[in-house]
C-alpha cells in the first residue's frame, strides 16, 4: 500500500528544507499582494484568463442541465399557472361584464343627453295601452293622440332606442308601428363606417339591413342610429347594434326592448323646409338674385352637420 | 511490493490533484449567484486534510501548495495567505499523526474541528495585521462549522466510493523496503 517514505536519512532535512522554503515563498507573495497589490491582481487576472476558458466544455453541461431542472420546474408549477391563469381569467371576465355594463350606461346617458339637448326634440310620454296581437302587425297602441299634438310619422322610443313610428293617430290614441312591423322601412346609418341602410322589419325581432354598400365594412356590434334621410326621423336616434347572423345577412339587435314596452316616448319632429328646386343644390352657386337659394343652403348644410 | 506500493501512491496523489482540480471547477462554475442562509463548507480543505489524516502520503506538499494557490488565485482570495497557513497545518498535521499510536475516527474529527478553527482564527488574524478586509466573524465562524460537519461526509466518500483505506500511524512509520 501507499507508505510513507520520507523518512529516510537524506529525505528529512531535504523535506523540512523545501517545506520552509516554500513557506518563505508564500509569505513573500501575500507581502507582495499587500504591497503591490495591483500586479498580483494582474497576475490573478492572467491566471483567470488562462483556466476559466479551458472550462467551456465543463460549462457547456452545467449550463444546459441548469436549464433542464428550469425547464422542469417551470413544467412542476404548471398546475399551479394554470389555477392561477384561471383565477385572473375570472377576474378579467368579471371586469368585462362591468365594462360593458357601463358602454351600455354610458350610451343610455348620452342618448338621453343629447335627446335633452336638442332643442327640437321634445317628447310626449305615452303609456302603451295594448299590443296589436296580429302575427302580421307589429303595432302598439299608446294613450296619447290628435288631442296632444301627436303627428302621423313621429318617432317613438322607449328610455334607450327607436321603437317605431306614429302610423294612425286618433282623438285619444295612437297607433306605433313597430321597427319589426314589415311595413316598417326607416334610412339608417351604421356608425363607424357611416354607411347608410335601409332598415326593413320582416315580422322578426331583429329586423334586416338592406341596401348596404359595402357589407364587409361592417362588422357585428356597430351601433345603427337613424340618418334622418327623408325627413322621417330625427337623425342620430339609436336604434341598436349590428348583428351578423350565420348566413351573412346584416340585421339590427334593437336597443328597445320590444317585449317589454312600458312608457314611450314621441319625439316631436317638425317637417324641415322641404326642397323644391333641385337646380339650386347641383350645380355652381348662383348669383344673388334668385331668392331661392338662401333657406335651400342652410338646409342642406343643417343636414350636413347632423 | 515496493512498485505496487509506489504505483497505488502515483495514482492516488494523481486523483487528489484531479478531485482538487473538480472542486474549484464546481466552485467558480456560475450556478448559484446567491449564497444560501449557510455558507457553503470549504470542501477542499476537508478533502485534502482527511486525506492527509488516512494517508499522508497521497497528500504531498507541492500538491497541497499547488492546489491552494490555485484556489487563491480563482477563488478571488488573497493569494499565498491560505496556502500558507494550510501548509503550517497540514505540517502540524502530518507530525501530530506521526506521534499518536492509537488513532480512531473521533480523535481524527477532533483533530480536523480544531485544524479548521486554528485556520480561520489565523486567517483572521494574519488580514488584521495586514490591514486587509476581512468579512464578519459570524459567517466565518459558520463556515467553519460547516466545514467540520461536512468531514465525515468527505471521509465517507472516499472511503467507499474512491477505496482510500486509513493507514494505522505504526504502518505509516514502518518502512517496507
Amino acid at each position: 500500500m501507499a507508505r510513507e517514505r520520507s523518512d529516510q536519512s537524506l529525505a528529512r532535512p531535504v523535506r523540512r528544507l523545501m517545506v520552509g522554503v516554500l513557506v518563505l515563498c508564500l509569505i513573500l507573495l501575500v507581502l507582495l499582494w499587500r504591497i503591490d497589490n495591483a500586479r498580483v491582481e494582474r497576475i490573478r487576472a492572467a491566471i483567470l484568463d488562462r483556466f476559466v476558458p479551458n472550462m467551456e466544455w465543463a460549462m457547456a453541461p452545467v449550463t444546459s442541465a441548469g436549464r433542464m431542472i428550469d425547464d422542469f420546474q417551470s413544467y412542476a408549477r404548471l398546475y399551479e399557472q394554470n389555477d392561477q391563469l384561471r383565477r385572473e381569467l375570472q377576474q378579467m371576465r368579471a371586469w368585462r361584464e362591468a365594462a360593458i355594463q357601463l358602454e351600455q350606461e354610458n350610451a343610455r346617458l348620452l342618448d338621453l343627453n343629447r335627446v335633452q339637448l336638442d332643442p327640437e326634440l321634445t317628447f310626449i310620454t305615452g303609456i302603451v295601452l295594448a299590443d296589436s296581437g296580429s302575427p302580421f302587425r307589429r303595432s302598439v297602441l299608446l294613450n296619447v293622440g290628435e288631442r296632444d299634438g301627436i303627428l302621423d310619422g313621429w318617432a317613438t322610443m322607449d328610455g334607450l332606442g327607436v321603437v317605431g313610428r306614429i302610423s294612425g293617430v286618433g282623438a285619444r290614441t295612437s297607433r306605433v308601428l313597430l321597427l319589426t312591423d314589415s311595413n316598417s322601412r326607416v334610412p339608417v346609418t351604421v356608425q363607424p363606417s357611416g354607411q347608410q341602410a335601409i332598415l326593413m322589419g320582416d315580422n322578426t325581432l331583429a329586423p334586416v339591413m338592406e341596401f348596404l354598400e359595402t357589407p364587409e365594412d361592417i362588422s357585428a356590434g356597430d351601433r345603427i342610429v337613424t340618418s334622418g334621410d327623408g325627413g322621417l326621423f330625427p337623425p342620430g336616434l339609436l336604434i341598436g347594434q349590428v348583428a351578423i347572423t350565420p348566413d351573412r345577412r346584416v340585421r339590427a339587435r334593437l336597443s328597445a326592448d320590444l317585449s317589454r314596452l312600458n312608457f314611450l316616448r314621441v319625439m316631436r319632429s317638425y317637417q324641415s323646409n322641404e326642397v323644391t328646386d333641385p337646380g339650386s343644390l347641383i350645380g355652381p352657386p348662383w348669383p344673388p338674385e334668385p331668392s331661392l337659394s338662401v333657406p335651400d343652403d342652410t338646409v342642406e348644410t343643417g343636414e350636413l352637420e347632423e | 511490493m515496493i512498485t505496487k506500493s509506489s504505483q497505488h501512491l502515483w495514482t492516488y496523489r494523481a486523483l487528489f490533484l484531479g478531485l482538487c482540480l473538480l472542486i474549484i471547477t464546481a466552485k467558480i462554475l456560475p450556478i448559484t449567484l446567491d449564497q444560501g442562509r449557510l455558507p457553503s463548507p470549504d470542501i477542499l480543505l476537508a478533502v485534502t486534510l482527511a486525506w492527509l489524516l488516512r494517508q499522508p502520503s497521497a497528500v504531498p506538499v507541492l500538491s497541497i501548495v499547488i492546489v491552494f494557490l490555485l484556489a487563491d488565485f480563482l477563488l478571488q482570495r488573497p493569494p499565498g495567505l491560505w496556502t500558507l497557513l494550510v501548509l503550517l497545518a497540514s505540517e502540524g498535521l502530518r507530525r501530530k499523526r506521526a506521534q499518536m499510536t492509537e488513532f480512531p475516527f473521533l480523535v481524527e474529527w477532533g483533530l480536523f474541528a480544531v485544524a479548521v478553527f486554528a485556520l480561520i482564527l489565523m486567517n483572521r488574524i494574519a488580514l488584521f495585521v495586514l490591514f486587509a478586509e476581512t468579512d464578519r466573524l459570524g459567517i466565518a465562524l459558520a463556515h467553519g462549522i460547516v466545514t467540520v460537519g461536512i468531514y465525515p461526509v468527505v471521509v465517507a466518500l472516499s472511503k467507499y466510493g474512491l477505496g482510500l483505506r486509513k493507514l494505522r500511524p505504526t504502518e505509516t512509520e514502518s518502512k517496507p523496503t
